[in-house]
């Protein structure tokens, strides 16, 4: 029997599985009950200083077995937020408070509430919108990403994740202006379109939205192995899975763990324990005794 | 998205209008779909008519159920789904409890065997009396301006509830509420078609979710063992922001 326990800059999880930020993470008691259903941890919708209603509808397109949503950030503000980490907590297992802001000190206090409330680890939001407009993310910018980093890591005390954009033209450049971060988390959504042909217009109110799920596995396995090989820090590898060999060929990529969001609308929250099941078989047949012994082993 | 086209109007009361159209795709009754009025927005409508032609119930809130208030046939709006899960229907003597607009979700499961206790503010607001016989209709209006002065979960201790092999249940959510506290204490078998705030309909944004349950795909119909130990049914729901507000309803 394999051992699919794995961890994360330093916080064990019970298995390789994680809620991704953005999915079923906005209300404590949804949080409780995925992970009631299998998943290892938690991590929280991103949340700002201050609440944001985002976008009226529509805000999601369905894209085949994925999605393209513009949600656009809709939370309640850090300061509504304590009550789900804490209905969140009583399943015993990691909650990461996602955050997102376009400045470091913004940052820092939203980090500095998420460990006060309790959250393992804080999980960085760097696909936000650049105060400098253009449609530019802050993780787009590797000066403001290093200083982001430097400043959360200097002022709190939980790990720091920083979840980088697949939007960039040099993923390496980023990565390591993000380097005194815990984890890397890899990858935030592409950037992407729908148009109904009879309507003649974007669906999306807001006309922009992220593609998430299968579609964009493929992306996410790259960066995954491309940041492992270069920088050999810990990932978690978020994009697209759904089955079982989705989250091992992440692993051998170089993940230590991988988030799952989109698969909840495919398979719905059984996807975690399938997963399991699944991946347990798999191990026990190709001889690999813990997750470990998987991580990046398909590094050349 | 399907683009639909309006075939007929049925006005049902002041700000309340039927639109009938055809859309081949098998819809069970309490399922709802997602309501596209491009430039608009997207709203989620359950079916008053779930056979050939289809039908949604509309009553004007926002500006996206307005636009359909005002449309007239050959008018076209988008849908996606259907999605959810509807009621689980038996054969026998049936209750449904509608208030307000809810009654038009519950049309669909109506048979000859169906009781129907309609509730609404007051007599103006009342819709779909006419579509039962006297003797299997009851009346409710919390003004008294019709029927029963007061609330369903009031009104229910006039009846005999064991008669009834299921009771269906859609209304403002402290409405079903009460319903469910009521017909919990006598043990009565029942559903409940709860509506909460939504944004993406398919179960992943979180919007309408109630303990855990997503509306939009666990629901929007519960059974009533679902509801009774729910941490958040009658008690709290979240804003369109995410914010937890709390009912205020014991």
């Amino acid at each position: 029997m394999a051992d699919l326990s794995t961890s994360v800059a330093g916080i064990r999880l019970e298995n390789p599985l994680m809620l991704a930020s953005g999915i079923l993470d906005e209300n404590g008691y949804t949080m409780l009950d995925v992970m009631n259903n299998g998943a290892a941890a938690v991590v929280t919708k991103s949340i700002g200083m201050e609440e944001r209603n985002g976008y009226s509808a529509p805000v999601i397109v369905e894209y085949g077995d994925s999605l393209i949503n513009a949600v656009g950030l809709s939370n309640p503000g850090i300061d509504n937020f304590a009550e789900e980490i804490r209905i969140a907590k009583r399943s015993g297992k990691p909650v990461i408070g996602s955050v997102f802001a376009s400045d470091a000190e913004s940052f820092v206090n939203l980090g500095r509430k998420m460990q006060e409330y309790g959250c393992d680890a804080v999980e960085l939001n760097l696909s936000c919108p650049h105060v400098k407009g253009f449609g530019l993310e802050v993780g787009s910018d590797p000066d403001l990403v290093e200083d982001i980093v430097n400043e959360m890591k200097s002022k709190i005390s939980v790990p720091v994740f920083a979840k980088l954009s697949p939007n960039v033209s040099d993923i390496i450049e980023i990565a390591k202006a993000a380097e005194k971060a815990d984890a890397y988390v890899l990858i935030n959504t592409v950037k992407a379109m729908k148009i109904d042909i009879r309507a003649r217009m974007p669906v999306l109110t807001n006309a922009y939205g992220g593609l998430s799920g299968p579609a964009i596995k493929p992306v996410g396995v790259r960066y995954v192995y491309e940041v492992k090989k270069e920088t050999g820090k810990d990932i978690i590898g978020v994009g697209g899975i759904t089955t079982y060999e989705d989250a091992v060929e992440y692993i051998m990529a170089g993940a230590s763990a991988v988030q799952i969001g989109t698969a909840l609308y495919t398979v719905g929250k059984s996807v975690f324990r399938n997963i399991i099941s699944q991946m347990n078989t798999f191990m026990d047949d190709e001889k690999f005794h813990s997750i470990q012994d998987m991580v990046g082993v398909a590094i050349r | 998205m399907n683009r639909i086209t309006v075939d007929q109007v049925r006005d049902e009361a002041k700000n309340v209008r039927t639109l009938f159209f055809r859309w081949d795709h098998d819809v069970k009754p309490g399922q709802f779909v997602m309501v596209w009025l491009p430039g608009l927005g997207e709203i989620p409508m359950s079916l008053s008519y779930v056979g050939s032609p289809k039908g949604i119930t509309v009553k004007a809130y926002g500006k996206v159920s307005q636009a359909m208030i005002d449309m007239e046939p050959g008018h076209e709006f988008y849908i996606r789904g259907p999605y959810g899960n509807g009621f689980q229907i038996e054969s026998g003597r049936k209750l449904i409890i509608g208030g307000g607009s809810g009654i038009a979700s519950l049309l669909p499961i109506a048979d000859s065997d169906t009781d129907a206790l309609i509730s609404a503010k007051t007599k103006e607001e009342l819709i779909f009396t006419d579509r039962f016989p006297e003797s299997r209709l009851f009346i409710a209006t919390d003004d008294g301006s019709e029927g029963f002065h007061g609330f369903p979960h009031e009104f229910l201790d006039r009846l005999d509830i064991s008669v009834y092999r299921k009771i269906y249940v859609c209304g403002p959510e402290p409405m079903l509420y009460r319903v469910m506290q009521k017909l919990a204490s006598m043990n009565a078998r029942a559903e409940f078609s709860l509506e909460r705030t939504m944004k993406c309909g398919i179960g992943i944004c979180d919007s309408c979710s109630v303990g855990g349950l997503q509306v939009c795909r666990q629901g929007p119909v519960f059974d009533i063992e679902q509801l009774r130990n729910n941490p958040e049914f009658g008690i709290s729901r979240t804003t369109y922001s995410g914010k937890r507000v709390y009912l205020n309803m014991k």
